[in-house]
């Protein structure tokens, strides 16, 4: 088998490089997929609302007379966030029998709403409420 | 390994016995040995504490939905008053009148997180604590508290009368409040009068109950006179457990077990 020598001196197997890049180059283009599609879903809503500006709505309780007034597939996402506390798209998917796709893009509204928070950890997104720091 | 449930009773108007059932399905599933823990979140006029005769609490509900301290700090052991095979533990309002008004005059954002609070119950006490059931006792109709109760439970049994308004916002609230919330949903007819105490009267008045609801119909319970002379002194699941109320609500009590396991 051909080998060579890399730059810190170990011998690897070509077939062994030559086989993991293209994944890390193709989980790099899912990521950068998946970032692109979360910033379309952000534009999408913005215009909706008929907002040109990116800035953010008022703070606003996710309170449960505020549950009832959401049209009933934001419900069910916020719902199931409330019961989480914390959760990424997949694990509301999970819960609510939804594509993993359909949570993600009503999570991301809600967040446009204010009424999550998102944060990044790594390759995850979570979404939760912040209960403690509002008022 | 078998979890617990939150049970909240609610109902549209006041008066429809949320509070009589809460105590005495309370203690029915304590006396069939799951431990219980009851809490009183009808805020605005708060009974428990007089029903089960505790004049004084060293924390209350609601200081654990203001975060002032933890919930097994609110929690008070009835067992050496009731005895049972399950335990049964109780959560009291603070009766005080200062203490309605405080807590009337919450906004949004504490409901908001009164809510996850209650949501929290579900890790601290059925899953560590290991407690079966969570009976929540509600204030009546559409507030903050009920809907909060609603929203973090996984069964509501309501309680209803042959009350013509108390049959119309029933039905209103099945259809604008439970279902909205995908909450599993069972109907308790009480006060019912004892001209329909007979075996077919009985069974008339349950087909028309389900047909006006169209939801799953848990049992009707007779206007006693008993219960009502006890004027709140008697809990009669465990003080009387041969009387006819007591029977109907051990009947309730398994047809809730079957339901919501």
């Amino acid at each position: 088998m051909y080998r060579r020598k890399t730059h810190w001196g170990t011998k690897v197997a070509k077939q062994e490089v030559l086989g993991k890049k293209p994944l890390i180059i193709l989980e790099k283009i899912r990521e950068n997929l998946e970032k692109l599609n979360e910033k379309m879903e952000v534009m999408i809503e913005l215009q909706k609302h008929g907002r040109k500006d990116t800035q953010p709505l008022p703070e606003a309780p996710l309170d449960v007379m505020t549950l009832l007034s959401m049209p009933d597939h934001l419900r069910k996402t916020a719902m199931t966030v409330c019961r989480f506390g914390r959760a990424t798209a997949e694990e509301i998917a999970q819960q609510t029998h939804r594509a993993r796709a359909v949570e993600s893009a009503y999570l991301n509204q809600l967040v446009i709403m204010n009424y999550l928070k998102k944060e990044r950890k790594g390759r995850k997104a979570y979404f939760y409420i912040d209960r403690e720091s509002q008022g | 390994m078998i979890l617990g449930k939150i049970i909240a009773v609610h109902s549209y108007k006041g008066g429809t016995g949320k509070t009589l059932l809460s105590v005495n399905l309370a203690a029915t599933f304590a006396k069939h040995g799951k431990n219980v823990c009851l809490f009183d979140l009808d805020f605005r006029a708060p009974s428990l504490s007089t029903v089960l005769k505790i004049e004084k609490a060293e924390h209350w509900l609601n200081d654990y939905l203001n975060g002032t301290c933890e919930i097994d700090k609110v929690l008070i052991d009835l067992s050496d008053k009731i005895q049972n095979k399950g335990k049964l533990f109780v959560a009291l309002a603070n009766p005080a009148t200062e203490a309605i008004r405080d807590m009337s005059a919450k906004d949004r954002k504490w409901e908001m997180r009164a809510l996850g609070r209650l949501l929290a119950l579900r890790n601290s006490l059925l899953n560590d604590k290991g407690f079966y059931y969570l009976v929540f006792d509600t204030s009546p109709g559409l507030q903050y508290s009920s809907i909060n109760a609603i929203v973090s439970a996984d069964l509501v049994l309501v309680a209803t009368t042959l009350d013509r308004s108390d049959v119309d916002g029933t039905k209103r609230m099945i259809r604008e409040l439970y279902d909205l919330f995908e909450k599993k949903t069972d109907i308790i007819l009480n006060k019912v009068l004892h001209n329909v105490i007979s075996k077919s009267e009985r069974e008339k008045v349950q087909v028309e109950t389900k047909d006006i609801y169209n939801a799953p119909f848990l049992g009707i319970i007779p206007c006693y006179c008993d219960v009502l002379k006890a004027e709140g002194n008697i809990i009669f699941a465990q003080e009387k457990p041969e009387h006819p109320f007591a029977k109907i609500l051990d009947e309730i009590a398994r047809k809730v077990d079957n339901n919501i396991a």
